[in-house]
């Protein structure tokens, strides 16, 4: 039954990947906590009374590695995940979500206060629960708590009387309750924040994407939908699809796997270490576009395809420094202008074709390309009227002459083997679990993309300023005084 | 009652005091009985989970949903009032955030409960959680419904149908309170950006007596040993300051006492 108000309702409230929690909560969970099959449960002692349905650690680890028949470390880190997601709390050290494998103390947490995929958790709840935790501790909160409290004063501005009000109305309803039950309540409320608004530093569990606008849980093909598929549609679109036989496209998904999968981080070791797995960037920093010295396996997956060469920054600059060494330099910016003009913003495009047509097509053209009649002919008509694809034609015999045959020589040359030589193999890091814990917390985030997308284009305007080789005043030059003239000053382009 | 004779001088300001009184009187109890509903929601589907905490749960929900219609009717009827003066209006906006926000809290709370009684069905009471807690949500519940003492006869067994007829109510009950949110935000326009809160940030310490009490059961994060410790210590110094003054009262009364006589 689905509880909708359209006018609070923004359409944008699935959380896909939360899909997950039906299956956590439903099935381990109940399992878990049963009395005779589930884990043990001892009692909690604290100065005056105890309290009953405390699990340690180690218990919780071992029964779901017998449960499940999977080894103890993977227990823990199942373990670790249902604390993380807030079914299960710890008693001690509440602000650590994970399962530590001795005898400290975790309880489950009630229903009420399980995480559900169809209700994000609201910040007047929040705020309810800071001025509830103002008033029980006398205004001493933590510190990210009182920015949040004050940063919440100011945008709920409108409801705080309400909230004041309702957090002073469940802290009387509070203390009508036992002792005992008051302090679990507490307790599990406390649980029930740190999971969902954590502390600054931690990583939060409930982290999950982008909100969808479809249910991911609903039926995606209605009955009315699936007939009208199977009768009247896919056959009158069955003539007309492009079709590859299953053994050519296997085949060619099994080719990519075999040469890429010494390169996959996760399948095969990264070196120096798996950023994903021991938060340490240094992978990524000696493999950034710009950087000077390539890695060895960045080298080798220049040599797969002309494609990889291509779309690795670094390796098109490799290519670029090979080509002007053989003066044939202008097939790659001929073939970089196409991909400007059709990636590019519509606004100057025309400019840009004809900015194209005059460098690279036109009769005595400085940096003229060889290609054939035919398409010289129909790319010269189509620059009548330019658009995004009038290049492509061009582009792809462009493409395809330096795949067959700058390519090739590419992977003999000295420039290669130079690359090659001095590409280094970074060595494989090993942290201690407390250097782990130390990477854990020293995450920055990365290089903001407008700084990226800055240095981008200040490369490009640097490879413009040291400018093309002209080749008709080369040509020129060279006619006239024989062969010890210097190339002439780059024109300003 | 006074005698409404009067139709000059003050009458009106005197009738709209009054109806904000009243407004007030109707929020509080709303927002008092929204929260014991919390409470008492928070215990569906632990050990404590039973027919008597349904049971109380449903009574709290009926009082909510009559206090709320009670506020609707109230707020509505004097918001679309266009001869109120501003003063009161801005009153009566603040109180009307107040009930829509409750409301709100009301609705969310419905739903959940109401999904979880799905899972957490009481003919199969062996899925419940067990959570620590040890007692029931009577006292809450009495606190919410306003009488001092709750006798419930529990009956032991549950009856046929009863929990498929108690999800329908709740259905339409939902139903009903989503309908009640959607007309007050046609009905009566309020700019929430408007409207300034006046009461203070912090809420203010309440009856600072229970907060020894409840320092030595808190399960406090930093050092709970230690803090234990110290909050017993603290207690014995207060029962010894207290101790102190009184037997130098009574030396003082006495001295007093042998003077004058």
């Amino acid at each position: 039954m689905t509880i909708k108000n359209a006018m609070r309702d923004h359409g944008q409230r699935y959380r896909p990947r939360m899909a997950c929690l039906k299956k956590v909560g439903s099935a381990v969970l109940l399992e878990m906590q049963d009395p005779k099959t589930g884990v043990k449960s001892q009692l909690q002692r604290l100065v005056i009374t105890t309290i009953p349905h405390a699990i340690t650690g180690e218990d919780i680890v071992a029964w779901l590695a017998n449960k499940f028949n999977i080894s103890a470390e993977e227990g823990r880190s199942l373990g670790t995940m249902l604390v993380a997601l807030g079914y299960i709390y710890p008693l001690q050290d509440h602000k650590r979500l994970v399962v530590k494998p001795d005898a400290s103390l975790y309880r489950f947490q009630t229903p009420y206060f399980w995480p559900a995929q169809q209700w994000p958790v609201e910040d007047t709840d929040y705020a309810i629960y800071l001025a509830k935790r103002n008033i029980r501790k006398k205004g001493i909160l933590e510190l990210y708590e009182q920015e949040q409290y004050n940063h919440l004063h100011k945008w709920m501005n409108h409801k705080w009387d309400f909230i004041v009000m309702q957090a002073k109305e469940q802290y009387r309803a509070g203390k009508e309750r036992k002792k005992p039950d008051r302090a679990v309540f507490d307790c599990q409320e406390r649980a029930y924040w740190v999971v969902h608004r954590p502390p600054p530093g931690t990583v939060s569990g409930m982290d999950y994407g982008l909100d969808r606008l479809i249910d991911p849980n609903a039926e995606e093909v209605t009955e009315t939908d699936l007939i009208f598929l199977t009768f009247l549609w896919l056959p009158s679109l069955s003539c007309f699809l492009p079709r590859v036989k299953s053994s050519v496209s296997i085949g060619a998904l099994v080719k990519f796997v075999t040469t890429h999968k010494n390169h996959d981080p996760f399948l095969a070791q990264c070196l120096p270490s798996n950023p994903w797995v021991t938060d340490d960037v240094s992978y990524w920093t000696l493999n950034m576009a710009n950087v000077e010295i390539p890695t060895k396996m960045r080298v080798e997956r220049w040599t797969f395809s002309f494609v990889e060469l291509l779309e690795d920054p670094r390796g098109r600059d490799d290519f670029r420094f090979f080509l002007k060494k053989e003066f044939s330099g202008e097939n790659l910016a001929f073939w970089e202008g196409c991909e400007d003009l059709k990636w590019g913003a519509a606004a100057g495009m025309s400019e840009k074709a004809q900015h194209i047509y005059k460098t690279f097509l036109a009769r005595g053209a400085p940096r003229w390309i060889n290609i054939d009649g035919t398409t010289m002919e129909a790319t010269v008509r189509g620059l009548k009227h330019p658009h995004r694809y009038v290049l492509d034609a061009a582009q792809t015999h462009i493409f395809m002459l330096m795949k067959k045959d700058s390519y090739g020589r590419y992977l003999k040359s000295q420039v290669f083997k130079d690359t090659t030589k001095n590409a280094i193999n970074p060595e494989e890091q090993k942290f201690t679990d407390a250097q782990l814990d130390q990477n854990a917390r020293n995450r920055r985030p990365s290089l903001s993309p407008i700084a990226i997308r800055q240095m981008e284009l200040e490369q490009k305007a640097k490879l413009a300023a040291s400018g093309p080789v002209d080749i008709t005043q080369v040509m020129s030059k060279l006619s006239k005084q024989g062969k010890d003239a210097p190339p002439p000053p780059p024109p300003k382009k | 009652m006074p005698l409404v004779n009067n139709k000059v001088g003050d009458d009106c300001t005197v009738g709209t005091d009054q109806a904000l009184t009243d407004g007030k009187a109707l929020v509080d109890s709303l927002i008092k009985v929204v929260a014991c509903y919390r409470h008492l929601a928070s215990c569906v589907g632990g050990c404590t989970d039973s027919l008597q905490l349904r049971d109380e749960l449903r009574q709290t929900r009926d009082k909510a949903q009559k206090l709320a219609a009670a506020n609707c009717h109230h707020l509505t009827s004097h918001l679309r009032d266009k001869s109120l003066p501003e003063e009161q209006r801005k009153e009566m906006e603040l109180l009307w955030v107040a009930f829509s926000s409750s409301l709100e809290l009301l609705h969310a709370d419905m739903c959940k409960v109401f999904n979880m009684g799905d899972i957490f069905s009481l003919a199969n009471s062996a899925v419940f959680v067990q959570t620590g807690i040890q007692g029931g949500g009577s006292e809450v519940a009495a606190r919410a419904l306003s009488m001092p003492d709750l006798n419930q006869a529990q009956s032991p067994v549950l009856p046929e149908g009863l929990e498929t007829q108690e999800r329908s109510t709740m259905e339409q009950e939902i139903s009903q309170v989503d309908h009640m949110i959607t007309d007050m935000e046609m009905k009566v326009n309020v700019l929430r950006w408007m409207v300034e809160s006046r009461g203070p940030q912090y809420a203010e310490p309440l009856n600072s007596t229970d907060s020894a009490s409840l320092a030595l059961l808190s399960m406090d994060e930093e050092q709970p040993g230690a803090e234990h410790e110290a909050a017993r210590h603290h207690s014995q110094m207060l029962m010894m300051l207290l101790l102190l003054a009184v037997i130098l009262l009574a030396a003082a009364l006495s001295v007093s006492v042998v003077i004058f006589s």
